[in-house]
């Protein structure tokens, strides 16, 4: 009986380092341990052991079962092991690249444009659209464009042929044409067509101008503006808004200077430069960079409110210009061509 | 505009101020210096005309020579080392003698080059400061005498600003106008040319009044005001040299001396003035009038030109003349054999000029000023100015009639200007003394003061001289105040700005939400141009005919686009042919579609996802497919407040250009505010653009109108905590069933069914199967219903009776068949 039980728990523990899955574990360990299994048959045999034998005999069967219970036990660990090992796979390289698609990118123009409003909505400027198909009226002659300007000419401004209705660009008269929008100063004044004084937006957006593609040069390129209406608005207060946005965007020692300059809607009217000294590839104390003034009276007039009551001042600049400045581009082509190596640069 | 220094001088005295000085006094009077250009030589002492008499080699160096050198009977021949090759015995140059300081504090000693002494220095052109030319030495090819001073041969120093004049200053397009501004910025007096000529200078006699006989002016409207003087007896030749010195410094080519004066006055006042042979105006006339359809004229730059009644002309009995305020005719200008001339000095309508000079692709100086404007109140005293100088330069005298035609109305403008308004408009302080000096500086005098006894305000009538027509109002006079004070001198401040409280345009949001979702999608965000070809609108399907621009600059940019794709698929094919893999790309911008027999302008966002051509991973992606394109499609629509979920969808036909029939969807009507196509690009059209592999895309356009502001607040709903009951269910179908409607359908069915008692709480299709034991044409689709009760756990016989009732109920829908 002793060698009987020896042999059972020595074959246990071969049979049971050679298993590999829980199926043949619970086989084996019926075979073994389950009720028709062999150490219950040896357990069944105590009645034919004489009486006096007996408690020796328990005692070796119940030392049986444990070591076929460890014998279980151990199998099941190494079976369980196993099984992770196989969920794993193979180690990772911490070192391999990612196969997945690189990160997306925006566009250096959106880039810039966003840091504008960005930095213009910390001072109450909320950003305003407006169609880029425009009309005459709105593009022009609310602007205090006199009617034989050269701006208006074929021959700078696209236009759309006299036939041509649009569903959702307002006309001011039935006869005007339409175009398409030399600048964002349009938003202006739609802008305040739409509702009364105080305003203060941004505007940025795609415009046109007949012009030759070249280095610095395309035939729509894009713009923002600045639009602040308010009562008592000085030139004063321009200049620190300008003083701001170039501190905000290019460092604090960034200054700015105005110089006297003309536009139609804006009385006085100013060129603004900005110090360039630490910007890359200029190699100028003084860049110009927009152009801005005081809003001219007719044009509060021209839009129904009070030029006596209200005062105000509008500001724009290129957006194509600034990014050019910014990132050190000396092409204005590269903005329109999309090559992954150009987007991916400003990410 | 060039302006010259030296010109200026005449009439201000700006001898203090260095070049940069008053190149920025004019860039701070609003004028942009483009460039500052020195010409002339400057004051050289101890420079003179040599003659080199004989030139042989240095001894010992193989690039010099040694020269003797004629300088003159004063200085007498000179030994002269020089490193030159440009020249030859008998040419005379530049001559420095020691003693000479050449620009750059060149100073010219005696001296010994590699042994050989040398008494001077033969220069060049740079070494002189007369130009940039170091080649060689400065060839005096005029052949000046001997021994003169350099300063007599070279044209005096100067220097000429390149400036760029507003459209609203006008009177700045001449050497007074600016010198007025300059005088006035530094508060220097200003000299206007002396001006001798009177009415009393005219000579009369029967012969001579028939030099002209009359003027005549059929176009009052474009031709306002018309002046003529008739002048006998000229003797044509070079005009003076100081004359020619400036014409020059601008860059005008010296022709004679009554031409350089028209020339000269035009750009001394601002005032165009012509003048003709008056031999060559047949029966003695001037009628100004409209150009005869098909007109032809020969003008001065020997073009032939084609009129039409659009374009006024001067003409004599017989032919035309001049084309009016533009140039004048070739056979009736001024030649070496001119004895009797006839001064035009006229005002042309602004607009009249400009057309004119449009059509017929001519402009000029004079076009330029009248197309910007001439102040008519000046135009007496310029044509004074210009008999001056002829009678000065030429002889001859005033002769005849002076002819006058047509009038100006007088000249009066005040404005009312209360000087603190000044200071409420800037924001800062200009002391009214400061203010009242700055307009008298510039020729606005204060008529009259008065003071206001309640509000001890002050206010001043200022007057405002003729040729400043752009002062109107007293926001004018603000501009003239600071422009004076120094727009530079604007103290800095910090933004004070009440909140507004004001949202984001709709449409900047919904771009921006697009954008940040795309990009966060690893798709690379692309800028193409608006303007498309014909041919690109046609492939996408576009309204061709209503989008093409009624003046295109460039062929292939002459319509608007109507779709993205076909700027981004420019975008993929360019990165493609460069060599560099791409897969994402998107783009965010404006496109015009025709509905309802007119175009709308979209707000558009459009991507598309295109095999990686050429990539070579370590380990390999599954693509994207259709379904992918669908969710990204889905989420930009939920952004503009779209659930596509909720659409109906529908398959691309053929008709739809630049789609793969069967692989690519349409959503949306724009008459409803959006429409959409999403899918495979069709494989043929992007193979014919030359790009490799299937691409995916999808476009969602918006009315930008129709973007809603906000999105509305949800409620929430409470959630049941008891657990859910499922249920499969297989429905056979025939394949060309679209599988939402099939959804659709069971839901209804299963809610019929179910009744109050519980929920439906989702149903998805998890499986799509065509194959062994369904149907050939058929297709079997396996949906997975998930039912849930509020407070309670369902039983097995609810839902089972429930699941029962709703198959009896869909089996009994034709053309559906459970499988079991």
């Amino acid at each position: 009986m002793e060698q009987t039980l020896a042999a059972l728990v020595s074959k246990a523990h071969s049979e049971l380092s050679l298993l590999k899955s829980r199926v043949e574990f619970e086989a084996a360990k019926a075979r073994f341990v389950g009720p028709n299994g062999e150490l219950t048959a040896l357990m069944k045999q105590m009645g034919a052991v004489p009486k006096e034998q007996r408690p020796a005999m328990g005692r070796l069967i119940n030392e049986a079962k444990a070591k076929l219970q460890t014998e279980l036990e151990g199998a099941l660990a190494r079976i369980a092991e196993a099984e992770i090992a196989a969920q794993l796979g193979p180690a990772i390289d911490p070192t391999l690249p990612s196969p997945d698609r690189g990160p997306g990118t925006y566009h250096p123009l959106t880039l810039v444009r966003e840091e504008m409003c960005r930095i213009l909505r910390k001072v109450g400027f909320a950003v305003a659209d407006g169609p880029e198909v425009e009309t005459e009226y709105t593009c022009f002659d609310a602007l205090n464009t006199p009617a034989d300007h050269p701006a208006r000419d074929a021959q700078d401004t696209f236009y759309l042929p006299k036939e041509t209705r649009f569903g959702n660009v307002s006309k001011h008269t039935p006869h005007e044409r339409y175009l398409l929008r030399t600048h964002t100063s349009s938003v202006q004044i739609r802008t305040m067509l739409k509702g009364p004084p105080p305003i203060r937006i941004v505007s940025p957006g795609r415009v046109y101008r007949r012009d030759a593609t070249d280095a610095t040069h395309s035939a729509n390129f894009h713009q923002l503006e600045c639009l602040y209406v308010d009562r008592n608005v000085t030139v004063k207060d321009l200049k620190a808004l300008l003083d701001y946005i170039f501190a905000s965007l290019l460092g604090k020692d960034t200054k700015t200077r105005f110089r006297p300059h003309y536009f139609g809607y804006t009385e006085p009217s100013f060129e603004v430069d900005l110090s360039a000294r630490h910007l890359p590839k200029v190699n100028k104390e003084w860049i110009e960079i927009g152009g801005c003034g005081m809003v001219d009276p007719i044009v509060f007039d021209g839009v129904g409110y009070d030029s006596k009551v209200w005062t105000g001042y509008a500001f724009g600049m290129g957006l194509e210009r600034l990014a050019m400045l910014l990132f050190g581009i000396d092409d204005i082509r590269y903005f329109y061509q999309n090559d992954l190596r150009f987007l991916r640069q400003f990410a | 505009m060039k302006i010259s220094r030296n010109w200026l001088q005449s009439y201000v005295d700006l001898a203090s101020f260095p070049d940069d000085e008053i190149s920025r006094a004019i860039t701070f009077l609003g004028f942009e210096v483009e460039g500052v250009l020195r010409t002339g030589a400057p004051r050289l002492d101890s420079v003179f005309v040599g003659e080199v008499l004989t030139r042989e080699k240095h001894p010992n160096a193989d690039k010099l020579s040694v020269c003797s050198v004629d300088v003159g009977p004063q200085h007498g021949t000179k030994t002269i080392v020089c490193g030159a090759q440009n020249y030859k015995v008998g040419d005379r140059v530049p001559v420095a003698l020691p003693g000479a300081v050449l620009p750059g504090n060149f100073e010219i000693k005696q001296s010994k080059i590699r042994g050989q002494s040398s008494d001077g220095m033969m220069c060049s052109g740079r070494e002189l400061g007369v130009g940039e030319d170091h080649a060689g030495l400065l060839i005096l090819t005029d052949r000046p005498a001997v021994g003169l001073p350099i300063n007599e041969v070279l044209p005096a120093a100067d220097t000429v600003f390149d400036i760029e004049v507003t459209p609203n200053r006008p009177d700045c397009l001449s050497h007074l106008g600016i010198a007025r501004e300059i005088a006035a910025f530094f508060k220097r007096e200003l000299r206007y040319p002396e001006i001798r000529f009177t009415a009393n200078s005219v000579s009369a006699g029967a012969v001579e009044s028939e030099l002209l006989r009359s003027v005549r002016v059929d176009s009052q409207q474009d031709c306002p005001l018309y002046t003529a003087y008739a002048i006998a007896g000229v003797k044509i030749g070079p005009s003076p040299g100081w004359m020619q010195d400036r014409l020059r410094a601008i860059g005008l080519r010296p022709i004679n001396n009554v031409v350089d004066v028209g020339n000269y006055v035009l750009h001394e006042y601002g005032q165009p003035v012509h003048t003709f042979d008056a031999a060559n105006l047949r029966g003695r006339q001037i009628i100004v009038r409209p150009a005869a359809d098909g007109e032809t004229m020969t003008t001065l730059d020997g073009k032939e030109r084609i009129m039409d009644p659009s374009m006024l002309v001067i003409a004599d009995a017989e032919r035309s003349v001049a084309v009016a305020g533009i140039m004048g005719g070739m056979d009736s200008g001024i030649s070496d054999g001119t004895v009797d001339l006839v001064l035009e000095v006229a005002i042309f309508r602004r607009q009249s000029v400009r057309t004119t000079s449009r059509r017929l692709g001519l402009s000029s100086d004079a076009a330029y000023r009248y197309e910007r404007g001439v102040d008519p109140h000046s135009l007496q005293e310029a044509a004074h100015r210009t008999l001056d100088l002829i009678l000065d330069t030429a002889g001859g005298k005033v002769v005849g009639k002076i002819h006058r035609v047509g009038s100006d109305v007088p000249w009066q403008r005040e404005i009312l200007l209360r000087p603190e308004f000044v200071n409420e408009r800037l924001g800062f302080t200009v002391p009214f003394e400061e203010m009242k000096a700055s307009l008298e500086s510039l020729e606005l005098s204060i008529t009259r003061e008065e003071t206001d006894l309640e509000t001890n305000a002050v206010q001043w009538t200022v007057s405002i001289p003729s040729w400043r027509d752009d002062l109107d109002r007293p926001i004018d006079l603000v501009e003239e105040i600071l422009r004076l004070h120094g727009t530079d001198r604007i103290p800095s401040a910090v933004v004070t700005s009440p909140g507004l409280l004001a949202e984001d345009d709709p449409l900047v949001i919904f771009n921006r939400k697009a954008t940040e979702y795309l990009v966060g999608h690893d798709f690379h965000e692309c800028v193409n141009y608006t303007l498309r070809s014909r041919k690109e609108q046609e492939d996408a399907g576009g309204a061709v005919d209503d989008l093409v621009l009624s003046n295109p600059f460039v062929e292939d940019q002459s319509h608007l686009r109507a779709s993205l794709v076909g700027g981004l698929l420019e975008s993929l094919k360019l990165n493609q042919a460069r060599g560099v893999v791409v897969s994402r790309l998107a783009e965010i911008g404006r496109t015009f579609l025709k509905e309802g027999g007119q175009l709308w302008e979209c707000a558009t966002v459009g991507f598309l996802v295109a095999e990686p051509v050429g990539e070579r991973n370590w380990k390999s992606r599954e693509l994207d497919d259709f379904y992918s394109i669908k969710h990204h499609l889905g989420a930009i629509a939920s952004f503009a407040g779209i659930d596509l979920a909720r659409q109906p969808l529908a398959s691309v036909t053929s008709s739809e250009s630049g789609w793969q029939p069967g692989h690519a969807c349409v959503a949306g009507l724009l008459s409803h505010g959006w429409t959409a196509r999403f899918g495979l690009l069709s494989l043929s059209a992007v193979k014919s653009l030359g790009i490799e592999g299937k691409v995916y895309a999808g476009v969602l356009a918006v009315l930008p109108e129709k973007i809603p502001a906000d999105m509305k607040r949800r409620r929430y709903k409470p959630l049941s905590i008891h657990p859910p009951a499922l249920r499969d269910l297989s429905v056979v179908v025939d394949d060309s069933k679209a599988s939402d409607e099939v959804r659709k359908t069971l839901a209804k069915v299963t809610r019929e069914a179910v009744g109050n008692a519980f929920q439906l709480e989702s149903l998805q299709v998890f499986d799509v199967y065509k194959g062994q034991g369904v149907t050939e044409g058929k297709k079997s689709l396996a949906f997975s219903l998930v039912f849930r009760a509020d407070g309670r756990t369902l039983t097995d016989e609810e839902v089972n009776a429930a699941f029962q009732k709703l198959q009896d109920r869909l089996a009994a829908i034709p053309g559906y068949v459970l499988r079991k």
